[in-house]
């Protein structure tokens, strides 16, 4: 399957790149990253991706409207959130904008991996 | 108007350090809250979230390039530029105030991270008479996470 990330933060990017490279998973594949919402819309259409990591605190587009966005493209699109927003109403409003997991910052390498692994055995 | 309480302060406490353990699998040593009157501990690097809606100020983390050095290698990241400890800042203080809405609620409105290089001075000038400062020993380094947030409603 194929995965895009996106996170306005070099750092969370990378750090997501490389835990998926570590854990060696066949099944998941990057296929890109993206740093703003209006980014990850046109990398999406040309790469189409099967699952997304998606921030949502990002500067002219939030990962709420990204997540809208991606799902009015593809339904099917695995999306994600990786947020420290750690309310409960931030979580709902994700999910029901058509986001499919949610994952809390700070997250460890594990918490990560068996996120996205819940979301495609889904 | 009010100020923040204990209670309140003790959330930002709570997610400083969960930060640390989680991130770096080793706890940090974590301050008392003190109140400061314009002498804030400032460092290197300071990532700052302003707040809105039910709440007004801001938060600021702020820490020395070594220790974010320290934080980058332990979180394998090899590119140590001044763009990614700018960015590790501002991740921190998002992470901080994120985490806290669990309990202040949707109704803390945060911004996206601003990042500041070098002594925030400004930040001296926009502060409250009272901010709560917390000291945040992690190794041999020191940083500080000063909240600078009243209650509006």
């Amino acid at each position: 399957m194929k995965l895009m990330i996106v996170d306005d933060s070099n750092i969370i990017r990378n750090r997501i790149s490389r835990i998926m490279a570590d854990a060696k998973l066949p099944e998941i594949e990057i296929i890109g990253t993206a740093s703003s919402g209006t980014e990850a819309h046109a990398l999406f259409q040309t790469a189409h991706p099967d699952i997304v990591t998606m921030d949502l605190t990002m500067p002219e587009m939030d990962g709420v409207e990204c997540t809208t966005l991606l799902t009015n493209l593809d339904p099917d699109v695995k999306i994600l959130i990786i947020s420290a927003l750690s309310d409960k109403a931030t979580a709902i409003q994700a999910l029901k904008n058509g986001a499919a997991g949610f994952l809390y910052k700070p997250f460890t390498d594990d918490e990560l991996v068996n996120a996205l692994l819940e979301l495609i055995e889904e | 108007m009010s100020d923040l309480s204990e209670k309140d302060i003790e959330i930002f406490i709570e997610a400083i350090g969960g930060y640390f353990k989680q991130i770096t699998q080793e706890a940090a040593s974590i301050g008392v809250a003190y109140l400061a009157k314009n002498a804030f501990p400032l460092n290197d690097f300071t990532g700052m979230i302003r707040v809105s809606a039910d709440y007004d100020g801001a938060l600021y983390f702020s820490a020395p390039s070594a220790m974010l050095r320290h934080l980058l290698t332990v979180m394998k990241e090899t590119n140590q530029s001044e763009e990614n400890l700018l960015d590790a800042v501002g991740e921190i203080a998002n992470t901080i105030s994120g985490n806290a809405r669990k309990y202040f609620g949707e109704n803390m409105v945060i911004s996206i991270p601003e990042k500041i290089a070098g002594l925030a001075s400004m930040l001296n000038e926009q502060s409250r008479r009272h901010a709560y400062v917390i000291i945040i020993k992690w190794k041999h380094y020191s940083a500080s996470l000063i909240v600078d947030i009243s209650r509006l409603r």
